[in-house]
């Protein structure tokens, strides 16, 4: 597992990296909902969100191969569940692709939001905006220790691998997994534990202190004000 | 205002699952001293360090800088003893390094204006250069972490360092680093460790402990050179004191 | 399955959405007043590794693959409020960095994946386990629970979609039901084989220490919490202005009944019979739930 997989754009410098993360997040989301919100029959207003989310995908500098590469990855899923949507009728065809269309839409804005927001950012955004601290801590501990485990995994699979020869059968794939996994259990437990003495080590009473707060900007105003436009301008259009 | 900064009076811990891990404990520590404690494996090391801070409780007392560790007032004894573990994958556990530092002097109650500067200041205290605040510890190599570890310690400003094997698994180069650096500073050391070299560099006096007891409690270099104590308690006495090498 | 973005109505989204929200939020107040400290680090660490099992793919069917869940296995493990919050820690975390699940429909799929896994798979073990139990009777009630977690789980999901019209429900019940049926399975033996595994290595992981307990009114007001939206969304009933996602599925055909909507005017006594059918449930689990709160002897409540 590539270890920066989350922030591997994060770390760029375009105008939508420095957005206050909350901004982001509230603007992004309220887009996403937007794009829900448009009848089926505007296509106006569906290439006008495409180009805005273009423009935007533009100015954060994120690779083009990997927006695209990204969408493709997710692409099947979507067109899994499309496929089990009721169709027939007249332009059965233009409703499904109406339908990914929207699916799509909605995947590009939280590439977007998730590659222009350093990961620690996001989380001080998110408890900013009222999301439980415990929550918050939670995500904060997945997203450290996510690269500890994944080696661990990595490691079971090579010594699992390199004891078996051919093909195995159901049975023992089961078993060996079971023990993969409580093995893995055992080792969160044990980590927790540890986990635990080293917080309170250093004075941790069950409150965790807040961080210094961050400051909007003039960009933060302009990004809401193009959201706003956009989400009116498909309302009344 | 004792001058003890650890006084240890009869303590006795044995585990949930009943083994005996500490038996009959008792040890003064003056205020500025530098104390090893050495020992074979499971001879009660750890166990005793843990005492230190409270995470551990067993019979008995445990007084730091006067007080006795109790259910009650954690707080003022965790200020005072900075612990680091031998593993600092699980003392760095926040999303940057500068968290990981930060979190230790936010519980104190240090205002949020301040930290910056602490973290600043402990980076230095660890030769590491302020880049560091940004990255993740998972990006870190082993020698960084131990001295993100420390630093983490550092930035509570403890008066008593109760280090549990400080430097193991580290190249040459970073553990004489890290000598020079917990050499150069001025609190009480407990210096928990299998490696002999580093207790004679660091600390006039030992401790040395087996089986849940202490069994000797002296000048380090004359402990050490005891062949007969060491060989009784699973130890060897250090190349640098054999025969003719001094 | 995560659901994507633009297969629910917004009306189901955005209520599913407000649902979740209010769960994580109950479920973080609970767990502040039962102060459990020490589940700090537990849930932290534990939402590492459900997300790294999760990852784990063994083959199904010969082409597709399945996964562990663990819903159940954590909110056996951790209680149910500190299981919640961290399958809901998994949840977002796949949506922010797999772009697994869309965004407005993470409420959905917290619900789903998130709060119903981990409620139905306690609740289960708590009827036929208990804390202490050990050996045939623990891997019993760990397969049960993880089965049962599994199911309603997608069966919520499979009831989202059908409500939406996005997937008719006489279709995409009894497949989703279905296909996890057998998933369900696979979860219910990793459940039970991971627990026998933890009370073999280290029993004092199973200490009810661990757990803060979940009393018998927990169990009605979560099932409460179900029904609320439920009720609400067949209230809302048929508005004037259809969803967009509506307006896209094709037109009632003469005789292809089952193609419609379920929301649609005409189909009122087909929501109604479910919203019936999920009334007994829910009555029944009450009905179980209080009789064998009356019965016990001297189990902790």
């Amino acid at each position: 597992m590539k270890h920066s997989f989350v922030d591997r754009f994060a770390e760029l410098e375009s105008p939508l990296h420095l957005l206050d993360a909350r901004t982001k997040l509230i603007g992004f989301i309220a887009l996403a909902a937007a794009v829900l919100y448009i009848p089926p029959g505007n296509s106006v207003a569906f290439f006008a969100a495409f180009f805005l989310l273009a423009i935007f995908a533009g100015i954060s500098q994120i690779p083009l191969p990997y927006i695209v590469g990204r969408t493709l990855v997710i692409l099947p899923f979507v067109l899994l569940a499309a496929l089990a949507a009721p169709w027939g009728g007249k332009d059965g065809w233009t409703r499904l692709a109406v339908l990914v269309l929207r699916s799509t839409l909605c995947l590009l804005v939280l590439i977007l939001l998730t590659n222009t927001t350093r990961f620690v950012e996001l989380l001080r955004g998110l408890r900013k905006l009222g999301c439980p601290r415990i929550l918050v801590v939670n995500l904060s501990f997945l997203y450290r220790y996510i690269f500890v485990l994944s080696d661990e995994i990595m490691r079971m699979r090579q010594a699992r691998d390199s004891r078996r020869v051919g093909r195995v059968a159901i049975s023992t794939e089961m078993k060996t997994l079971g023990s993969m996994l409580g093995t893995l259990m055992v080792r969160s437990f044990e980590r927790a534990d540890r986990l635990y003495q080293a917080m309170v080590s250093r004075g941790f009473s069950g409150e965790f202190p807040v961080a210094a707060p961050r400051s909007f900007s003039w960009r933060d105003l302009a990004f809401i004000a193009v959201v706003a436009l956009f989400i009116a301008a498909t309302v009344y259009l | 205002m004792s001058d003890y900064a650890v006084r240890i009076t009869r303590l006795n811990y044995s585990y949930p699952d009943g083994t005996r891990a500490l038996e009959n404990v008792d040890c003064d520590i003056r205020t500025g001293e530098r104390v090893a404690l050495v020992g074979p494996s499971g001879a009660g090391k750890s166990t005793l360090l843990l005492h230190l801070n409270g995470i551990l409780k067993g019979s008995g007392t445990v007084r730091i800088m006067g007080q006795t560790v109790a259910d009650g007032d954690l707080a003022f004894i965790r200020k005072q003893v900075g612990l680091m573990f031998q593993d600092p994958n699980d003392q760095l556990f926040c999303p940057t390094v500068q968290e990981d530092i930060a979190f230790g002097p936010l519980n104190l109650g240090v205002p949020a204006a301040e930290i910056p500067a602490r973290v600043e200041k402990a980076l230095r205290d660890v030769m590491l250069d302020h880049s560091y605040a940004g990255r993740t510890a998972h990006h870190l190599s082993h020698g960084e972490r131990k001295r993100v570890a420390l630093a983490c310690v550092l930035a509570m400003e403890p008066s008593i360092l109760a280090l549990d094997e400080p430097a193991s698994n580290l190249d040459p180069g970073t553990r004489r680093h890290l000598i020079e650096l917990i050499a150069a500073l001025p609190a009480t050391l407990v210096l928990g460790t299998h490696d002999l070299e580093m207790a004679i560099d660091l600390c006039p006096r030992t401790i040395v402990m087996d089986g849940g007891k202490i069994r000797a409690d002296g000048e380090t270099r004359l402990l050490f050179a005891d062949a007969e104590l060491m060989a009784k308690h699973g130890l060897e006495v250090p190349l640098s004191l054999r025969g003719n090498h001094r | 399955m995560h659901i994507p973005d633009g297969f629910l109505t917004n009306r189901i989204a955005l209520s599913m959405d407000v649902l979740s929200g209010a769960t994580v939020l109950l479920a973080a107040h609970r767990l502040k007043l039962e102060s459990a400290m020490r589940l700090i680090p537990m849930m932290g660490v534990f939402s590492s590794f459900v997300f790294a099992a999760q990852m784990l793919n063994f083959p199904v069917f010969g082409g597709t693959s399945g996964h562990l869940v663990g819903g159940a296995l954590v909110g056996i493990l951790l209680g149910p409020m500190a299981g919640l919050l961290t399958m809901a820690t998994v949840i977002i975390a796949q949506a922010l960095f797999l772009q697994d699940g869309g965004l407005v429909a993470l409420g959905a799929n917290l619900f789903n994946i998130g709060a119903v896994s981990v409620l139905i798979g306690y609740t289960v073990y708590r009827l036929f386990g208990s804390p202490e139990a050990k050996g045939k009777r623990l891997s019993a009630a760990g397969f049960v629970a993880g089965w049962f977690s599994v199911v309603v789980s997608a069966a919520a999901c499979a009831l989202e979609l059908g409500l939406s019209g996005a997937v008719p429900l006489k279709v995409g019940l009894p497949a989703m039901a279905g296909y996890h049926a057998v998933i369900g399975l696979v979860e219910g033996g990793l459940t039970a084989g991971v627990l026998s595994f933890l009370v073999r290595a280290r029993p004092d992981f199973l200490k009810k220490e661990a757990a803060p307990r979940f009393g018998f009114w927990d169990g009605v007001g979560g099932l409460i919490l179900v029904a609320i939206p439920l009720a609400f969304l067949a209230l809302a009933g048929s508005s004037s202005l259809p969803d967009p996602l509506q307006a896209l599925l094709p037109e009632p055909v003469a005789g292809a009944v089952e193609q419609e909507s379920i929301l649609s005017p005409g189909r009122a006594d087909d929501l109604n019979r479910v919203l019936l059918y999920i009334g007994i449930l829910v009555v029944g689990a009450i009905a179980l739930l209080a009789a064998r709160r009356l019965t016990s002897r001297g189990r902790p409540s």
